[in-house]
C-alpha cells in the first residue's frame, strides 16, 4: 500500500490533492513547471521536483518524465487531477506499467469513454438514450460529416472525439458552414489534445446539463452521489454549478442515478467519474459523456453529501472496499459553486493576464475556497484562465443563494480582472434565482449591461467615489513634490493615482 | 474645490469642503474616506453609510465596481470645464481603429486581408491563448487598411493586429 503520492498537476486541484493527502497522513510529491515555482502546490507539498519550461507540453503532459520522478521519489502513487494527463489512457497504463499506482480508473475504461463515439456506442449498447448523431466508431472524413449532418438535422454540434471542456467544438446552423466549422474544430482538437478526429451531435435546444457523481471500488461496489446542475456556461465553458438541480424532483433523480450507475458499469468503473446527461423540457435525459477523473466541481457535491470525494479516491485505489452504500447517501442543503475565472465579464469575457497584487478571501460560515493563487502569481496565457473556486453552502438553496451574493462581495482580487462582476449579477437574476435557466441561457439572454428588477444602483455613491478619488490624487501629487527623497514609498502610490487621472 | 462629475447623461456637482465634508448636488454630507488594499480598493463612510468599491482608471474614464455594478464616470473640477467649455474642443473623432491584441498568444488565422470591407461583428483575428481560440471581432464597419500579423505569430499582450479605416 503507498504512502507517498506524486500529483501530477498544478493551481488549485493540486493544492485539494496535497491537503487530502496530507489529510491521510500520505507524503505528497509536487511537480512544476519553470513559472510555478513559488505555486501553492509547491510550496505544500513534502517534496518538490522541477519538470521544464512553462509550456505545459514542456512540463505537465511530460508523463515520462513525471513517472521517473515518481520512482525516484519513492511515491507509489499517481494522482492526474483533472485536465493535463488525467484521462490519457496511454499515461494511466505507462502508470501501471512502471509498478505505480493510477489514482482513477483503468486504462480500459479511459479509453473507453476518452474516445466519445466509441463511449456512445458503449453506452448504447447497454441500453443507455445517447443524444441523436453519428454513429458508429470509425474516424469521419469531412465529406462524410457533411453528407451526414442534414439526417441529424439543424443546428448541431461538431464535437472533437478526443474532446472535454468545449474545446474542438463548434455549432453549425446550416449546411454551408458545416466545411469551414469542420477546420476550426479540428483545428482546435487537434492543439488540444493532438487528435483532430471529430463527430456530430444534435443540439438539443433548452436542455440543461446535469450530471451525476459516480464512485466505485475494486470490489463490484458502484454508487452514485447525487446530481450536479452546471447549464450556466458559456461557449461550452462551465461558469457555475449547484447541487442538488432545482429542475429534478426525487423519481427523476432516482431514475438517472440508476442510469448513470449503469453507464459507469458498462465499461467497468473505477474510483471517482461523472456522467454527463442533457435533460430536455420533457425531462427526457441523455447521455452526453462521462469524465474519467475527478471534476473542477466537485465541491458541490462534497457539501451536500458530507462525502470528501478525493479522500476516497485514494483508499480505493489502494483496494480498499468503498465506506458508503447508495443508501448512505442523502443530499443534505443546498451548495453552489462560482468559478473565478481571469476574465473580463464588461468586455466579452477576454481572458485577463498579469501579475496578481493582492488578494482578500472570504470567510466566514458556510464558505469554502479552493484556491491555488497568491500575491505575485502571474496569470499567464500557458495555462486556463480559473483562479479559484468559491462554494458555499446553505440549508437551502435561497440561503445558499444569498450567501453566495455576500461572499462574492468579499471577495477582492486586484491587478487583474476576475469574472466576480458576473457571478454577483447572476445571483441577483430572477430567472437563475427561479431556477429557469439551461445551457444557453448565459449567451443568449443574459447581458452585464441590463439592469436587473429590484437591485439597488448607486450612481450618486459611485460619482463620489470616483470624485474622491480624483480630490486626493491631485492633494497627494501636491503633498509629495514637497517631500524630500527619504519619503519614497508615496512615489509608487503617486504614480498609479496619476495614471487614475488620465 | 469643485468638481462635475458625470455618469451616462447624468451630471453631479460634487464640492469637497474639507477633508471630511462634502456637499453633492448642494447636499452636505461627512464623509471619511481611505484606500483599504493598494490604491485600488477604496472605502467610503458616507454618513455612516459603509461602502467599499474598486476604482480602475480605463479608456473611458474611470471605472468603479461598487456592489457588483459597474459604472463608468468622468471627473472634471470646474476650472477644467470652463476651460474647455471657453475653448470648445470636443473629443476628435479618430476614424482609424486600431485592432490590439487583449493577451499575448499565438495568431491561429487572419480571415480577412488589406483592402477588405468588413461589417460589425466580423472575425478578424483567431487568437489563441490559455488554451482557448478567442475571435477578434470588428467593432465597426470599415476597411481593412492593414494587416499587421500573419497565423503562427506570437504576439505580446496590446500589439495591434488589424487596422480598420
Amino acid at each position: 500500500m503507498f504512502k507517498k503520492v506524486l500529483i501530477a498537476n498544478r493551481g488549485e486541484i493540486a493544492v485539494r490533492i496535497i491537503r487530502a493527502c496530507h489529510e491521510l497522513g500520505l507524503e505528497t510529491v509536487a511537480v512544476y513547471s519553470e513559472a510555478d515555482r513559488a505555486a501553492l502546490h509547491v510550496r505544500y507539498a513534502d517534496q518538490a521536483y522541477l519538470l521544464g519550461p512553462a509550456p505545459a507540453r514542456e512540463s505537465y503532459l511530460r508523463g515520462d518524465i513525471i513517472i521517473d520522478l515518481a520512482k525516484r521519489s519513492g511515491a507509489g502513487a499517481i494522482h492526474p487531477g483533472y485536465g493535463f494527463l488525467a484521462e490519457r489512457e496511454d499515461f494511466a497504463r505507462a502508470v501501471q506499467d512502471a509498478g505505480l499506482v493510477f489514482i482513477g480508473p483503468k486504462p480500459s475504461a479511459i479509453a473507453a469513454m476518452g474516445d466519445k463515439a466509441i463511449a456512445r456506442a458503449t453506452v448504447t449498447a447497454a441500453g443507455i438514450p445517447i443524444v441523436p448523431g453519428t454513429e458508429g466508431e470509425g474516424d469521419l472524413t469531412d465529406d462524410e460529416l457533411i453528407s451526414i449532418a442534414p439526417k441529424i438535422g439543424f443546428p448541431l454540434l461538431i464535437k472533437a472525439t478526443a474532446g472535454g471542456g468545449g474545446k474542438g467544438m463548434r455549432e453549425v446552423r446550416g449546411l454551408e458552414e458545416m466545411p469551414g466549422l469542420i477546420q476550426a474544430a479540428r483545428r482546435e482538437a487537434e492543439a488540444a489534445f493532438g487528435d483532430g478526429n471529430v463527430y456530430l451531435e444534435k443540439l438539443l435546444l433548452n436542455a440543461r446539463h446535469i450530471e451525476f457523481q459516480i464512485l466505485a471500488d475494486d470490489h463490484g461496489n458502484l454508487i452514485h452521489l447525487g446530481e450536479r446542475e452546471c447549464s450556466l456556461q458559456r461557449r461550452h465553458q462551465k461558469l457555475l454549478e449547484e447541487s442538488p438541480s432545482p429542475l429534478l424532483d426525487e423519481k427523476l433523480r432516482q431514475q438517472m442515478g440508476q442510469v448513470a450507475c449503469a453507464a459507469a458499469r458498462s465499461v467497468d468503473y473505477l474510483n471517482a467519474g461523472t456522467i454527463e446527461f442533457l435533460v430536455d423540457k420533457e425531462h427526457n435525459f441523455y447521455f452526453l459523456e462521462m469524465n474519467t477523473r475527478l471534476q473542477v466541481e466537485h465541491p458541490v457535491t462534497e457539501l451536500v453529501t458530507g462525502v470528501d470525494i478525493v479522500k476516497e479516491q485514494i483508499p480505493i485505489a489502494q483496494g480498499q472496499k468503498l465506506r458508503y452504500t447508495q443508501d448512505d447517501i442523502q443530499l443534505n442543503g443546498w451548495a453552489i459553486e462560482c468559478r473565478i475565472n481571469a476574465e473580463d465579464p464588461f468586455n466579452n469575457f477576454l481572458p485577463s493576464t498579469g501579475f496578481i497584487d493582492q488578494i482578500t478571501q472570504p470567510t466566514g460560515p458556510g464558505v469554502r475556497v479552493d484556491s491555488g493563487v497568491y500575491p505575485g502569481l502571474e496569470i499567464s496565457p500557458y495555462y486556463d484562465s480559473l483562479i479559484s473556486k468559491l462554494i458555499c453552502w446553505g440549508e437551502t438553496r435561497h440561503d445558499a443563494i444569498l450567501r453566495m451574493r455576500r461572499a462574492l462581495e468579499e471577495y477582492r482580487i486586484l491587478g487583474v480582472r476576475t469574472n466576480i462582476p458576473f457571478h454577483q449579477k447572476i445571483m441577483d437574476s430572477r430567472h437563475f434565482i427561479t431556477g429557469q435557466f439551461d445551457t444557453r441561457f448565459v449567451e443568449e439572454r443574459f447581458s452585464m449591461d441590463e439592469a436587473e428588477d429590484g437591485v439597488e444602483s448607486l450612481p450618486h455613491i459611485a460619482a463620489i467615489l470616483a470624485t474622491l478619488v480624483v480630490h486626493h490624487q491631485t492633494q497627494q501629487a501636491t503633498k509629495i513634490v514637497r517631500q524630500d527623497d527619504r519619503q519614497k514609498r508615496g512615489w509608487k502610490w503617486a504614480g498609479r493615482m496619476e495614471r487614475l487621472g488620465e | 474645490m469643485k468638481y462635475v462629475t458625470t455618469i451616462d447623461d447624468q451630471s453631479y456637482q460634487i464640492e469637497i469642503i474639507t477633508e471630511d465634508e462634502i456637499t453633492a448636488d448642494g447636499k452636505r454630507h461627512t464623509v471619511d474616506f481611505q484606500s483599504v488594499i493598494g490604491p485600488l480598493v477604496v472605502s467610503l463612510i458616507l454618513d455612516s453609510q459603509s461602502y467599499e468599491a474598486y476604482v480602475n482608471p480605463t479608456e473611458a474614464g474611470l471605472e468603479v465596481l461598487l456592489r457588483g455594478q459597474r459604472y463608468l464616470v468622468n471627473v472634471e473640477d470646474e476650472r477644467k470645464r470652463l476651460l474647455r467649455d471657453v475653448s470648445g474642443t470636443k473629443a476628435i473623432r479618430r476614424d482609424e481603429i486600431q485592432l490590439k491584441a487583449p493577451m499575448p498568444g499565438l495568431i491561429v488565422a487572419v480571415p480577412v486581408e488589406e483592402g477588405q470591407l468588413v461589417d460589425k461583428g466580423d472575425n478578424l483575428v483567431v487568437l489563441e491563448s490559455m488554451k482557448m481560440q478567442n475571435e477578434i471581432k470588428a467593432p465597426r464597419e470599415g476597411k481593412v487598411t492593414g494587416v499587421r500579423v500573419n497565423p503562427g505569430d506570437n504576439v505580446d499582450q496590446n500589439q495591434v493586429l488589424v487596422v480598420i479605416n
